[in-house]
């Protein structure tokens, strides 16, 4: 009893002594202390002590795997309190920060071994762990996300964009007790396209054996893209080095034009020259002789009839032109494919539906 | 008549050349045509005479100077009614012409026609000034052509009096290249009016076949 109050005592002063804003040394420092305390049978000073190392925030909290450690102990600890109930809950606490955490059977008694599997196996989830700052080819290379289960269960993940959008589905299927599962993803759509610059997050979403989803992690993405100079395409055959393809329309006018006018002319001026008198209908056979040779003219010059030969070498032109351009997108498609987008992985975030 | 229309085409042929081109082109021309010769007097009565008309032609170009003469004769006689007389014919111009444009040329100059009686001769003689165009069909071969002409001063004897005068001519004109030939069919029509009512019309259809001495 003197000894337990004297701990009691040890950690109030250290309590009141600590500084406030003291780094995660002192969290870890009060940590052993609890597990001393454990090893020492002092369960609920060991308790308040591992209550208090994970109760340190920001720069003064643990680190996770030694969180996970003050969990473990704070579970035995409350088991052999027999606060189950807050063993079980410090156990899911535990499954839900590392689902790939297994108690040391050589440390702890198997009953504590046997509740912490038992709490595992009954609270699916998953944790994920990425390159925080890489780069790929996309379509080419492929950045992947390890999955990590606590018990065997059905997920499905994909990448949508910060709205929601779903963008590509990674992944829909079983991922194994303590197993793990690579999520890939090319950098590409569903459609195949590139994805533009922005932010986008991985959802991974566990499902129970009802299908009801009973978590969800969420890893923040960021894209980024360097601008790529591309080359411009040609420009088109210059209007000046194309030959009309049809025969115009101008030379056959302009020969039908004199014949038509002097035509005219004939059959009219006597009116205005010779007023008064009639004129005899032998201007009708001049006149309809220069209609008719002028007429003539017209359609000789076939207009609107297609020019093989310039036809030919418009052609010539343009296919020639039209190969460039396939040639400069197929060469900006391949600087466009040599790009490497930017991926940086944020911190994986677990959020838990409340039940209904 | 005859020394006036020699006169004028003495006086084109020597006008001296306004282009710094020295190429002279010439060409002759023989004209046959039917011509329909209409008076009108001032008692409101139309004689209506018709009969062929052979013309002599000849162009000279000297750069954008042109010289036209032409000189022809002929018989018209009655086509209706009885009691009009026979009208021997000569007619006859001397024009000079500048080209504003290969296809527009101007031109001035006397032109003249005489009947001649049993009665005595009677006289038209106008100067004019006229307008011609030319375009092409078939570039080279075959062109159609017009010329419009209105009188600036006009006389007729006979009784003697001033008069006016205006008329057209329009047809085509057809080139035999490499050949020096010509040929042209060509409609004209041209009257002479007198104070009083008084009228001369002539219209005339004509064919001609040229030949190209110098180009």
């Amino acid at each position: 009893m003197k000894r337990t109050v004297a701990l009691l005592a040890a950690v109030s002063l250290a309590a009141l002594a600590g500084p406030r804003g003291a780094d995660a040394q002192a969290a870890a420092d009060v940590l052993a202390q609890g597990v001393r305390a454990y090893q020492d049978l002092e369960f609920d000073g060991a308790a308040g002590l591992l209550r208090r190392s994970l109760a340190f925030q920001g720069t003064e909290a643990l680190a996770p795997a030694a969180a996970a450690r003050a969990l473990i102990y704070l579970s035995a600890t409350e088991l052999f309190r027999n606060h189950r109930d807050s063993a079980t809950a410090v156990a899911r606490r535990l499954v839900l920060l590392d689902p790939r955490f297994r108690p040391d059977q050589l440390v702890f008694p198997p009953q504590v071994v046997a509740l912490y599997e038992g709490v595992r196996r009954a609270t699916p989830a998953v944790t994920a762990r990425a390159p925080a700052d890489t780069s790929i080819r996309p379509g080419a290379d492929a950045y992947a996300v390890r999955l990590y289960a606590s018990a065997f269960h059905e997920i499905s993940a994909s990448l949508g964009t910060e709205a929601g959008r779903v963008v590509r589905a990674l992944y829909a299927g079983p991922i194994g007790d303590g197993d793990s599962l690579d999520l890939t993803w090319n950098g590409l759509d569903s459609a195949g396209a590139r994805v533009p610059e922005g932010r986008y997050a991985v959802t991974v979403t566990s499902l129970d054996r009802q299908r009801r989803v009973v978590r969800i992690l969420r890893l923040p993405l960021e894209v980024a893209e360097p601008s790529v100079d591309t080359l411009p395409h040609p420009a088109p055959p210059a209007a000046s080095l194309l030959r009309p393809e049809r025969q115009p329309f101008g030379p056959a006018v302009r020969a039908l034009a004199p014949g038509a006018l002097a035509g005219v002319a004939i059959v009219l001026l006597p009116k205005v020259v010779a007023s008064g008198e009639d004129a005899s209908g032998a201007r009708l056979l001049v006149g309809g002789t220069v209609t008719i040779a002028g007429i003539a003219a017209f359609l000789s010059r076939h207009p609107g009839r297609p020019i093989p030969g310039n036809v030919a070498h418009n052609t010539i032109l343009r296919d020639a032109w039209r190969r460039e351009v396939e040639d400069v997108a197929r060469r900006n498609a391949q600087r466009v494919r040599e790009v490497r987008i930017a991926i940086r992985a944020g911190t994986p975030m677990l959020i838990t539906p409340e039940a209904p | 008549m005859r020394c006036a229309l020699a006169l004028a085409s003495v006086a084109t042929l020597c006008a001296p050349p306004l282009g710094a081109q020295t190429r002279w082109d010439v060409s002759f021309g023989a004209i046959g045509g039917r011509e329909i010769v209409r008076s009108r007097t001032r008692s409101d009565t139309t004689e209506r005479l018709s009969g062929l008309v052979f013309t002599g032609e000849a162009v000279v170009t000297r750069g954008r100077v042109v010289g036209r003469l032409r000189y022809g004769q002929g018989r018209v006689t009655a086509d209706t009614g009885t009691g009009i007389m026979p009208r021997d014919l000569v007619e006859g111009e001397a024009l000079v012409g500048y080209k504003a444009r290969p296809w527009l040329t101007l031109w001035f100059g006397p032109h003249a026609r005489t009947y001649r009686t049993a009665l005595g001769d009677q006289r038209w003689l106008f100067w004019s000034g006229r307008v011609s165009a030319r375009g092409g069909l078939f570039p080279g071969r075959l062109e159609s052509f017009g010329e419009l002409w209105q009188g600036f001063s006009g006389s007729v004897s006979r009784p003697a009096a001033a008069v006016a005068g205006r008329g057209v001519e329009a047809g085509l004109e057809l080139r035999l290249a490499p050949r020096p030939l010509w040929g042209r069919l060509a409609y004209r029509i041209e009257q002479g009016r007198v104070g009083g009512g008084r009228r001369e019309t002539v219209e005339a259809i004509t064919l001609t076949v040229g030949y190209v001495l110098l180009r």
